[in-house]
């Protein structure tokens, strides 16, 4: 009886290892072999056999893209339309999420909803108006513009994510600190937020990571060099002759650098943010 | 220092109604207690108090100033809350200097203010620690540490206790009561801990259904329970109810139950209405003793409790269940006959329909 039982338990952990690791693998293999292809010389790129190991190294592919292909401006504007997008769900969305989550006013659960039913339409549906409008108000091929169509399909991710934030602080602290003489909106700021502080942080990562990573919007909504971002200006790098794929890969390990960096800052926080409210206590 | 005085005060959610008509005056330095089973609006009624929940009519007046329409920073109330409520990201220190922070008192008067209200706690050694930091009492100590600081009008209580261990829980009471006999602040203090209701209250509110069942001070509240809701809400073990006729016998009036005759001779209340009629006689466990006397209930042991000071016994009277506290050298045994004198002047009669003291 004990045998079988720890045979078969034997058994669930090989098959559990197997299937964790091959999804691993198809997780990083791409990274991987990005990485390699961007080591790579043009001519040990496109071979007859494949050539999984470089037999060697250059860094001429990155050299070329900063210098040559104008991806340090793509990489700008990308940060510009991040943090802009950030700024936008901090600024609105947080006092949104507070007010969904301690008030009780008309209307409050069909504003909820209609803040999900937006992120069920596909993304393609809402181009088209997109773009009118912003053409209309004189936003299009402009950062500011692109931040706000982010915004536009962020927000209520935003607020969601930050609600249940705000909902696991106890709302006695605000009473202690309403009484303790602060304002409902002091008390937000100096007692809830504080609390809330990992929970805001990793939705703003989020956030962050999505508009970073964007690529759609920004093809249909910049025409210019001067407001593209880097997954828009990587793509337009394959002409109808060449495929530069060495310097695409060197885009490639250039672009998930920031969020690389992002994760290692705030890899603690954000564990202890989105755990939160898992564990009483 | 203040008055507070609470009239016809409402409260309803929707369709219902959890405050009614709630009229309490509560004088300079008193100690009003708020008791009741939960859900009974206690809770409710002390946030409206602190202004953090709105009535749904009524006024509410601290000193002499009407604070219906004032928000809870200008009352210049105090409260502490059952989960102290203590500001999580800051130290000690800061938690109890926070209010005279946000009212802008000089760095050099708050750091001063806090001393002397941690060194009144005996919590000098904690002020550099996160709230994550303390056990249970010395949260409970902060918490009062920043309800006292500010020297209020009025010191609210929500529940304080009731996440302490039973030691800790008697030993912050007297802290409590220490407290406001040092300080004289007019205080509301909510709870469904009796024993807590009559240690601390100069006035105890026993509540019930959004209604006031009776408010007076604790001696009345024990002695002369107004109905029987308040007789069985207080005291431990609670009131023993022995029904009966009333009838009027050759030396007075007697109470007929099932197993004999009661004497009621000095009996503080006006019955004379009820002879001849169904009655409900609350007797305190306290009041029953071993032996023979001139009012005596007999009955057959059920089961025997030791607590070490006392000896709880219960016996069945007629096919009721009566608790008698007994002195600890007292151990009868199951099954046994028992003889029971009775205190007869500490009886109260009630009205089974109604439930009201007569």
């Amino acid at each position: 009886m004990a045998a079988t039982r720890s045979r078969s338990k034997l058994l669930w952990d090989v098959i559990s290892y197997v299937v964790l690791v091959g999804l691993a693998f198809i997780a990083i293999a791409p990274i991987v072999w990005t990485f390699l292809t961007s080591l790579k010389f043009e001519e040990d790129i496109v071979t007859r056999t494949m050539q999984y190991i470089p037999s060697r190294i250059t860094f001429e592919n990155y050299v070329k893209l900063w210098n040559q292909s104008g991806y340090p401006v793509l990489v700008i504007n990308s940060l510009i339309v991040t943090t802009t997008t950030v700024l936008l769900c901090l600024l609105t969305g947080t006092v949104a999420a507070y007010a969904f989550s301690r008030f009780q006013f008309k209307g409050r659960t069909q504003l909820m909803l209609g803040y999900l039913v937006v992120r069920m339409f596909p993304a393609v549906l809402m181009i088209i108006p997109l773009f009118i409008i912003m053409r209309q108000v004189g936003l299009l091929d402009s950062t500011i513009g692109l931040a706000i169509a982010y915004t536009s399909f962020l927000l209520p991710l935003f607020v969601w994510m930050l609600k249940g934030f705000f909902d696991a602080a106890p709302k006695e602290l605000e009473s202690a600190a309403r009484i303790d003489g602060t304002t409902r909106l002091g008390a937000m700021f100096m007692v809830v937020i504080p609390i809330a502080r990992n929970g805001l942080l990793a939705t703003c990562v989020f956030v962050a990571i999505a508009a970073w990573n964007e690529f759609l919007f920004a093809l249909m909504l910049t025409t210019s060099q001067g407001s593209r971002t880097w997954p828009v200006g990587l793509q337009l790098m394959v002409g109808e002759f060449q495929l530069p794929w060495g310097m695409l890969a060197a885009g490639g390990m250039i672009s998930i650098l920031p969020v690389i960096v992002l994760f290692a800052i705030v890899q603690r926080a954000m564990v202890a943010g989105l755990t939160a409210g898992a564990v009483k206590g | 220092m203040a008055t507070l005085s609470i009239n016809s005060v409402r409260k309803s959610f929707g369709a219902v109604e959890v405050l009614n008509n709630i009229d309490i005056e509560v004088e300079d330095g008193g100690f009003l207690v708020l008791l009741g089973p939960s859900g009974c609006g206690k809770s409710t009624l002390l946030a409206i108090i602190a202004g953090l929940e709105n009535s749904s009519g009524g006024d509410i007046l601290i000193g002499d100033k009407n604070v219906n329409d004032v928000h809870p920073k200008d009352r210049n109330i105090a409260m502490v809350f059952q989960s102290y409520a203590l500001y999580p990201t800051m130290p000690v220190r800061r938690n109890i200097g926070f209010g005279l922070e946000m009212r802008k008192v000089a760095p050099k008067d708050r750091e001063a203010a806090v001393q002397r209200a941690a060194e009144l706690l005996q919590i000098e050694h904690l002020l550099d620690r996160k709230p994550g930091q303390l056990s249970g009492g010395q949260r409970q100590r902060v918490a009062m540490g920043r309800a006292i600081v500010r020297n209020p009008d009025l010191f609210l209580f929500d529940e304080p206790l009731s996440n302490l261990d039973a030691k800790l829980r008697v030993e912050m009471r007297t802290e409590i009561k220490r407290l406001h006999d040092r300080l004289g602040t007019t205080t509301v203090y909510v709870t469904h801990d009796q024993v807590e209701a009559l240690t601390l209250g100069t006035k105890v509110a026993v509540m019930k259904g959004g209604v006031i069942q009776q408010l007076a001070d604790p001696e009345t509240i024990y002695d002369r329970p107004a109905n029987m809701f308040v007789a069985g809400f207080i005291g431990s073990p609670t009131m023993n109810f022995l029904k009966g006729t009333l009838e009027q016998g050759d030396g007075g009036l007697v109470l007929r139950h099932a197993a004999g005759t009661l004497a009621l001779a000095g009996l503080q209340q006006d019955v004379a209405g009820f002879v001849g009629r169904e009655v409900t006689a609350g007797i305190r466990p306290e009041m029953l003793d071993s032996g023979d006397g001139p009012a005596s209930l007999t009955g057959v042991v059920d089961v025997v409790e030791p607590t070490g000071p006392d000896t709880m016994v219960i016996a069945s009277v007629g096919g009721q269940l009566i608790t008698a506290r007994l002195g600890p050298k007292d151990r009868p045994r199951p099954g046994e006959p028992l003889t029971l004198t009775v205190d007869t002047t500490a009886i109260n009669l009630f009205d089974p329909v109604s439930g009201n003291r007569i």
